[in-house]
């Protein structure tokens, strides 16, 4: 039996927070929740999530800066991060952010797991590949 | 050979006068090159004719002259040297009383300290700017910039300075500043209308996927028709967002390479539920490629639907169709509603506008949804039109080039 995959939803809005983990928990993820993604920073290696949900603006947190601080760092800069937000610039702050895609609000939640299905397996096969040049 | 002689030798002097004035010639000519001649002064009959000389530094005189921004140049001593009239008309004296005057004379005495400084600096560094204030028409206040520049002149040195009015750059400012503000209002109100919209969303959503589970169809369907109505309410912040983000210049559109047929499926089966049973779908474009934004196609389909589903009768035919021919992809809405009169065909890509007629104020609407599908299909280097005939219904159309990544930037 596979573990299942831990994803870290970051978002200040605690509904969002339990509909997304809802979504994500139906579907077997193991989810860790957080209205600070700063959290995420203080993770010990072995506690670091498969993929990263965030929203841009969270109160008193940037995740613009959070992602950019994240894929300098040597652990966690092969996470995928996905920006989940109603910001209409979307799209072009993900790209500057060197994020690896992004979830419009409102979402449909078939696009959600979808795009956690795309990105998990992406990033684990550019795992397995690292593996093998590395053996 | 006396004669001879002397013919000599009056050749010679005449060699002689003639290489002085070679000399002088070259030197005039050389004068003139440095810029150092403005005029000639040619003795002739007993009277003096005076020519000036139409070069490219008169050219450069009559520009300073007759341009917006006041010139001036002071000599080491402070005193104005030059000046041109929009300088004159500035400082509100006469240009005659201008020249000869001590520059810092000229200025208000509030702003004396900060312009000698400027001054000072500009002998120390060779240049330097800054801004003053000085009284304007009505009472008002004229923000000034100054540039100063030192001018090596006639073996001496001179400051020019340049005063620039930054009225009309400050209003363009504040206007630009008051539009930033409207704009991010916009995008605020609409952050902060999208946010409880997606709660209710996520909220309907797992709703429906718990009753789909435990075989409550009916229970599953009623909620996959809130969650249609929300899909409405979202389009309609949306467009008030993409509208303002239009007049503005500055819709954001996000290029990608993505399949049409796939998106167009999505589009249908999305609007379908609001419209069962009444769309029709011929697709032959499958694995055509194209490079655009996908979410704002997405929303030019779900709004030609949404138009053909509004403006026809309830169980009547959509038919949805879409083709790609040489390099051209075009999707084609036809509906069996109330048409458009044929001098209303065009207007209807306007801000705002609604079709008028008898039944108007039944169909709800900002009458902003084809303003922005055609911004965006036009950003997309493509066309959009309508084909109609009153009473018999209408065929919504538009056609994109069908293109490879690397012939569009990003930017486009």
């Amino acid at each position: 039996m596979h573990e299942p995959k831990k994803i870290f939803v970051a978002d200040d809005d605690q509904d969002i927070l339990n509909i997304i983990e809802m979504m994500l928990r139906s579907r077997g993820y193991e989810v860790v929740m957080s209205s600070n993604a700063e959290e995420l920073f203080a993770c010990k290696a072995e506690d670091l999530p498969e993929l990263i949900l965030m929203d841009i603006w969270m109160a008193g947190v940037d995740g613009r800066e959070i992602c950019g601080r994240l894929k300098k760092n040597k652990l966690t800069s092969a996470i995928p991060v996905l920006f989940v937000s109603a910001n209409s610039q979307i799209a072009a702050i993900t790209e500057d952010c060197r994020a690896d895609g992004f979830i419009a609000k409102p979402f449909e939640m078939k696009l959600l797991l979808q795009k956690v299905q795309e990105h998990l397996h992406a990033s684990m096969q550019a795992q397995t590949c690292d593996q093998i040049s590395q053996d | 050979m006396i004669k001879g002689d002397k013919s000599y030798n009056d050749l010679l002097t005449r060699i002689n006068e003639l290489e002085t004035k070679l000399d002088e010639s070259n030197e005039i000519i050389e004068s003139i090159r440095r810029g150092e001649v403005d005029a000639f002064i040619v003795q002739n009959n007993g009277t003096n004719e005076i020519y000036t000389l139409r070069s490219a530094d008169k050219a450069f005189r009559l520009f300073i002259e007759k341009m917006n921004q006041g010139a001036v140049t002071i000599g080491d001593n402070g005193i104005v040297l030059y000046a041109n009239t929009s300088f004159a008309k500035m400082v509100d004296v006469p240009l005659e009383r201008v020249i000869g005057q001590v520059f810092l004379g000229l200025i208000p005495e509030a702003q004396r300290q900060p312009v000698s400084q400027l001054i000072a600096a500009a002998w120390r560094d060779k240049e330097s700017r800054g801004e003053i204030t000085i009284p304007g028409k009505e009472g008002g206040e004229l923000p000034v910039a100054l540039y100063l520049n030192q001018l090596e002149i006639d073996g001496g040195v001179a400051l020019g300075i340049i005063a620039s009015d930054m009225s009309l750059q400050k209003e363009a400012q504040e206007q630009k500043r008051e539009m930033e503000k409207k704009d991010e209002f916009i995008t605020i109100a609409s952050h902060e209308l999208k946010t409880p919209v997606t709660s209710i969303k996520g909220y309907i959503q797992v709703l429906q996927f718990n009753f789909q589970q435990q075989g409550n169809t009916h229970a599953a369907e009623l909620l996959g028709k809130v969650d249609a109505q929300i899909n409405k309410l979202t389009a309609l912040i949306s467009e008030l967002l993409d509208a303002r983000r239009i007049e503005n210049g500055q819709l954001p559109l996000h290029f990608d390479r993505f399949d049409f047929s796939a998106l167009l499926h999505e589009i249908v089966e999305e609007t379908g539920r609001l419209l069962p049973q009444r769309l029709v779908v011929e697709d032959t474009t499958e694995g055509v490629q194209l490079f655009g934004d996908r979410n704002k196609l997405g929303q030019v389909i779900t709004n030609i639907i949404d138009n053909a589903g509004k403006y026809s009768p309830p169980s009547s035919k959509i038919i949805v169709q879409a083709k790609a021919e040489q390099n051209i992809l075009a999707l084609y809405v036809k509906d069996q509603g109330i048409g458009i009169p044929r001098d209303q065909q065009q207007k209807i890509f306007e801000r705002f506008f609604r079709v008028k007629g008898k039944k108007e104020n039944t169909y709800a609407g900002l009458g902003l949804g084809l303003y922005i599908s055609a911004e965006i299909i036009f950003r997309h280097q493509g066309r959009i039109g309508v084909e109609s005939e009153e009473g018999k219904g209408s065929t919504f159309y538009f056609q994109l080039p069908v293109i490879r990544g690397e012939n569009l930037s990003a930017s486009a």
